[in-house]
């Protein structure tokens, strides 16, 4: 009865027989044991459903299932789905769906969907909805999920192609061959089938686990530490402390490096980590993380900038005089002449908004495994980051050795979102301990240690004043946002000047002061997050305009109008606008969600409203200062000149990019998508590249590959113009031929021409760097935080439907408008805008980090920080309007980040509609809608609800 | 997670004297779905788990006369699915349809939300409101008790060591007699009760004959509030008179604040959904003409 139990499962057709303990549960048999890593482990408490499987059939959550208790059961897994090599065609359905982005749910969905059909063949959408109701998709796939389940019988049979799905995903705009089209991602095969391999799926012979103690209070000083115990515990191989880790301070930003690597003297959040250990197994590790005797000194803590500021405060960085008084990071801009333009606005309105504290949530959780290889005292590092460059100078710098004898591998990367834009302790913890014990050690977080580690958004503390004239046009904005920083700075210098850089990108605005203040607390560090510091003020300015609008008497939809971009403007704080589309979404938008007809005049408890965003196509700086190209590509022709590789280390982490760079690559080149091999990013393989941040893979990547594409182009046309005797400047090259412009007939077979390339003079190589203007910015402090390439643009109306008795807000319908240049990927595009719809609803409405009042997490798990199920998503109706960017490769901007801007205001302002109720701090839940409602029902009026929010010390500080 | 024995009797005598012998130390083990997630919490300690899926007598659904037995191990999604249930009581298949995510009602049963005895569970509300009783199983014999007299507190029942919960009972369904559960949560997919309603009328005519409320989440124990018959018999159906047993209910709900709700929202929405679940009860009530 005690001891390990023998049990027996069919996995996969195939029978098993298994000794195991009685709490092994179900996931780890199949992962550890068996190696079917396709299920995923992403929250181990069944709130998710990324580890779906089928026992006899059901879906069930197997980290919540022990093994023993299926004992004799049928199991069917990911790995499972597919027979001899011919994928289900619930897998097809979602290839050519684009239901899939980072991959990392997508296993757990099609099991979930697996099981439905198989009880129901013909599902109605709901039946959809209600089936994968348990499987949360961080990504926001949903509405293609939903498609791709009740589709999926059409896929029976049918060959499996790279070709777009159906008509209408194609680019109506322009004639290219690949570009514009919505082919299937790259990396969609690998991804239904389980056979991506995520960080934690690599299996490495004698791989050690790594755990890291965090601290149990959220100030102290570490008075000593006692880790014999743990050493002693048979099978740990090693335990560090802040002493056996190098003195030096890391930090993202170079500006502010303020993190160690362990704590040498003082611990300043709950969860700063103090000690790791690596061991043989995670029972091991864990256990040993409880022997470690740490004697704190507690220290009296601060968990929000008004205690931060106050007079007296506890000082969270005593080791560095910069950041006396806790302030992280000041910001004081002035553009024109604010008072003077507030004193001739007809009318001025200010409001206080106050954000929330949401975390990326990104599915797969923070992984990394080192493998030592102690003779070359060289380091491979296998890490999910969105930026692998950033990983490879942080281990360079903390680590001290040179950038080449670190080797940086990012494998599929299960979203990030911003949460994985850093190095973490894992990376610098796994390096040690493999260098320590001489074998691999693998570190992966637990739900609840990704969210202590956080880097999520910044609270933002925000007083908003506009001033405007009669007719609306604004001639003066005033901004003072108070951020809660945490303990540490993260990406936060660049998150305060986001935070005031782009209000003027949107609405002209001749006159602007920005006051930004980021403030330390004892709490865990924020971060960049998708939208980077400007969700919040953009949520402010878009209720502000909309309660000005009311006040003066226009519509919301005409003051926007009033006050768009336009393009080939310089904003008032140096920020260059080419390409500018924004009155063309609003006005679309508008005429497409009739809301003339809907504005004002729907009945109790419905209500439409808009919003506005846009944001950068890339950082026009990298984070620290360097002459290097932003992003460098290499493109070889294979010598049978049927297949080419590209080879660049930008990072795929969902949003699509690894296909995007694969059809321009392909565009450019002249061949087919289907031949172009997208080479992993490997330091070892690929020059650098800074990453997924800011939003600048398409545009900056983008530029990097079609040069490396057009100088191998040009090699191949001058070996045709030979063979052809003919002019190059004749030639041009399409779906594999190249051929004269004027007469297609006459020309040769592309992989003919690189045959011959080949033979006269080896391997036909190109390569292709990108770097912005160096010119961008106006040259004032924190001038670069803005600066952009090119920015997007769009509108966003939600239709929502407010229950007047419970608050709950149901958003029924929203409408996107974007414009993000040439859309080079529908499929992606539509993916993202999509993607980026849900997450704002979720922030909107639902999202939240709570801290309790000793400074610990509430709800750091997906049980209680809730995100949209499939079930929250409203019908989404995205459109990309008719642009062309001139910088970007084929008139392609950003998409990935700027849609997400609009959301938040626009479902505020629709909630205002609906109930005359005005949330002014996030997130916009029932309760504060009732409360509202409560007022109205007193008062009559129109009550704007917000609670206290940042006191009287935060006031002094930025007046 | 601690080092497990792991028992599988082949008997419900057996599952009784184990569960005896590892008083203090055992659980029985069911789906594991609030079990599993407790000891990562480290809310759940007990080293010796007693499963209890090689029992048949535990598994199935089937009418007795004028009793509906479910067996404790009934799977939440068999509950949701049955159409015997939906007919008997519909409220609990309505309740079983919400709990969870698919993945759990897999797995999960109506014994285990039973017996975890969460403040917040889908099941109980609904099976009182329909005049559940309990079978208990133990050594010593058995018992039989109101569905509502099985809870002492949150996360504690009346069960003693050793003793097994075998079955609900469910009576049959009489003419002009309608049920309807109401959940507020905060996301429509996979989420837990901020408050549920579970509600039951029974109509002589145009005039009420009876009728039981029931609330979860808004105490330790599921609430039934037996001030609301007292209210609503003998009186015609009207908003008014739901309206009124909606605040009546709220006043003797003595609900929490937690991260889903702060005691004061608790108490509005009761005073919303309950208006809401007896509406939805009598108008079924009055489409029920056979028993």
């Amino acid at each position: 009865m005690s001891g390990e139990i023998l049990v027996r499962l069919v996995v996969n057709g195939e029978p098993r027989a298994l000794a195991v303990k009685p709490a092994t549960t179900l996931l780890t048999v199949l992962r550890d044991h068996l190696d079917l890593t396709g299920t995923k482990h992403a929250c181990g408490t069944g709130d998710c459903g990324a580890c779906t499987v089928q026992v006899n059939g059901d879906p069930v959550a197997s980290c919540l299932t022990l093994a023993a208790a299926v004992d004799g059961a049928q199991v069917t897994t990911i790995e499972g789905l597919a027979t001899r090599g011919e994928l289900h065609p619930l897998q097809k359905a979602f290839v050519k769906h684009g239901a899939l982005q980072c991959g990392f749910c997508t296993p757990g969905a099609l099991m979930s969907a697996k099981a439905l059909i198989d009880r129901n063949p013909c599902p109605s959408a709901d039946d959809v909805r209600t089936a994968l109701s348990g499987n949360l998709c961080r990504c926001a796939t949903y509405p293609r999920m939903v498609r791709a389940v009740q589709s999926w019988s059409e896929f029976d049979g049918v060959p499996l192609d790279t070709k777009p799905h159906t008509e209408s995903e194609r680019d109506q705009q322009r004639d290219h061959a690949v570009v514009g089209h919505a082919v299937t991602r790259s990396d969609a095969p690998d991804k239904v089938t389980g056979r991506a391999k995520y960080t934690a799926d690599l299996r490495l012979p004698g791989t050690l686990v790594g755990k890291i103690l965090g601290s149990p209070i959220a100030h102290g000083i570490i008075k000593r530490i006692d880790v014999s115990r743990a050493r002693a515990l048979p099978g740990v191989l090693a335990v560090i402390t802040g002493a056996d880790v190098p003195d030096t301070w890391y930090g993202v930003s170079p500006a502010r490096e303020d993190e160690q690597i362990l704590a040498k003297d003082r611990v300043r959040y709950v969860g700063d980590e103090i000690a790791a250990v690596a061991a043989v197994d995670e029972e091991t590790a864990k256990q040993a993380l409880s022997l470690i005797d740490v004697d704190l000194e507690e220290l009296p803590a601060v968990f929000d900038p008004d205690a931060a500021l106050a007079p007296g405060a506890p000082v969270i960085h005593p080791e560095n005089p910069r950041y006396a008084g806790n302030i992280n990071t000041r910001v004081d801009w002035h553009f024109g002449d604010v008072d003077a333009a507030f004193a001739e606005a007809d009318y001025v309105r200010e409001q206080r908004f106050v954000g929330n504290r949401t975390y990326q949530s990104p599915l797969e959780p923070h992984a990394a495994l080192a493998q030592w290889e102690g003779h070359a005292d060289r380091l491979t590092i296998w890490s999910s980051t969105q930026t692998p460059h950033y990983l490879h100078r942080s281990l360079s710098r903390t680590l001290g050795l040179s950038m080449g004898s670190i080797r940086v591998i990012r494998p599929a990367v299960g979203g990030g979102f911003g949460a994985k834009a850093e190095a973490t302790p894992l990376d610098f913890c796994a390096a040690i301990l493999s260098r320590m014990t001489g074998r691999p050690v693998l570190m992966e977080y637990s739900r609840e240690e990704m969210v202590r580690h956080f880097r999520g958004r910044h609270k933002q503390y925000i007083d908003l004043r506009i001033g405007v004239k009669r007719d609306g046009t604004i001639t003066a904005v005033d901004q003072r946002v108070v951020l809660d920083g945490g303990a540490y700075t993260s990406f936060g210098v660049i998150t305060a000047y986001y935070a005031g850089s782009m209000l003027p990108t949107l609405y002209k605005m001749p006159n602007y002061r920005y006051h930004g203040l980021r403030v330390y607390t004892n709490l865990p560090a924020s971060g960049a997050f998708r939208g980077h510091g400007v969700p919040q003020p953009r949520f402010a300015f878009e209720s502000l305009l909309d309660m000005i609008a009311e006040d003066i008497g226009i519509d919301p939809v005409e003051i926007r109008l009033r006050n768009a971009m336009e393009p080939n403007t310089t904003t008032c704080n140096a920020l260059d606008i080419a390409s500018c589309e924004l009155t063309q979404t609003i006005v679309r938008a508008r005429e497409a969600t009739g809301w003339r007809e809907k504005k004002g005049r729907l009945p109790p408890g419905k209500g439409i409203g808009i919003g506005c965003g846009g944001f950068v196509s890339g950082a026009g700086h990298p984070i620290y200062r360097s002459d290097f190209p932003h992003s460098n590509a290499v493109i070889r022709v294979h010598e049978d000149g049927t297949g080419v590789s590209l080879h660049i280390a930008a990072a795929e982490i969902g949003q699509g990019s690894d296909t995007v760079l694969t059809q321009i690559a392909a565009e450019e080149l002249g061949v087919p998508y289907d031949w172009v091999w997208l080479a992993e990013c490997d330091t070892v393989i690929s020059a650098l590249d800074l990453g997924s941040y800011s939003s600048r893979v398409t545009l900056m990547a983008g530029n990097a590959v079609r040069r490396a594409a057009a100088l191998v182009k040009t090699k191949l046309i001058e070996v045709a113009a030979r063979e052809l005797g003919c002019d190059a400047a004749a030639l041009t090259a399409r779906g594999g031929r190249i051929f004269l412009k004027e007469s297609a007939e006459t020309g040769l077979e592309w992989a003919v021409a690189a045959r011959r390339a080949f033979a006269e003079g080896g391997p036909v190589v190109g390569t292709g760097s990108y770097q912005p203007p160096k010119n961008l910015g106006g040259g004032f402090k924190g001038s670069t935080v803005g600066t952009s390439p090119a920015y997007s643009f769009s509108t966003v109306i939600a239709e929502v439907t407010v229950d007047l008795e419970t608050g709950f807000v149901s958003v029924d319908r929203v409408t996107d408008f974007s414009d993000a240049g040439t859309v080079i990927n529908p499929l992606t595009f539509h993916g993202q805008v999509e993607g980026a719809m849900i997450m704002g609803l979720g922030e909107t409405l639902m999202e939240d980090t709570v801290i309790d009042p000793t400074g610990r997490l509430v709800n750091p798990n997906l049980h209680d920080y809730l995100i949209p199920t499939v079930c929250d998503t409203p019908d989404i109706r995205t459109v990309a309007v008719e642009s062309y960017e001139p910088a970007g490769p084929f008139g392609a901007k950003e998409i990935g980040e700027g849609a997400l801007l609009p959301v938040l205001g626009a479902i505020a302002n629709a909630i205002y509609d609906a109930c005359g109720v005005r949330v002014t701090e996030l997130p916009i839940t029932p309760d504060k809608i009732v409360q509202g409602l409560r007022a109205i029902a007193g008062s009559m009026g129109h009550p704007v609800w917000s609670s206290d929010g940042a006191g009287h010390h935060v006031e002094a500080l930025v007046r | 997670m601690i080092e497990l024995r792991y028992h599988r009797p082949g008997s419900l005598e057996q599952a009784c004297e184990l569960g005896r012998r590892f008083a203090g130390s055992g659980a029985f083990l069911a789906g594991g779905t609030e079990l599993v997630p407790d000891y990562l919490r480290g809310r759940e300690t007990a080293t010796d788990l007693i499963a209890l899926d090689a029992l048949p007598e535990l598994h199935g659904i089937r009418i007795d006369g004028s009793v509906l037995r479910i067996g404790a191990l009934t799977t939440v999604a068999e509950v949701a699915a049955s159409p015997v249930i939906a007919d008997w009581l519909l409220a609990l298949a309505e309740a079983a349809r919400l709990l969870g995510s698919p993945q759990v009602r897999s797995r999960a049963t109506i014994g285990g939300n039973f017996c975890r005895a969460v403040a917040c569970a889908d099941l109980p509300p609904a099976a009182i409101a329909g005049g559940a009783r309990l079978r208990l199983v133990s050594s010593r014999g058995e018992r039989e008790l109101e569905a509502s007299a099985f809870f002492t507190g949150s996360r504690r029942t009346v069960l003693e060591p050793g003793e097994v919960l075998a079955e609900l009972l469910v009576p049959a369904p009489v003419r002009h007699s309608g049920t309807s559960f109401q959940r507020f949560a905060l996301r429509r997919g996979m989420a837990l009760a901020v408050v549920s309603v579970a509600a039951r009328t029974v109509l002589d005519g145009s005039r009420i004959a009876g009728a039981t409320v029931v609330l979860g989440a808004t105490a330790p124990v599921p609430l039934v509030v037996a001030e609301v018959d007292g209210l609503l018999r003998g009186q015609r159906a009207s908003a008014d008179l739901f309206t009124r047993a909606g605040l009546v209910c709220a006043e003797v709900a003595q609900p929490i604040s937690d991260i889903r709700g702060t005691a004061e929202f608790r108490r509005l929405l009761v005073g919303k959904l309950v208006p809401r679940a007896l509406a939805q009860a009598t108008a079924r009530a009055e489409g029920r003409v056979v028993s």
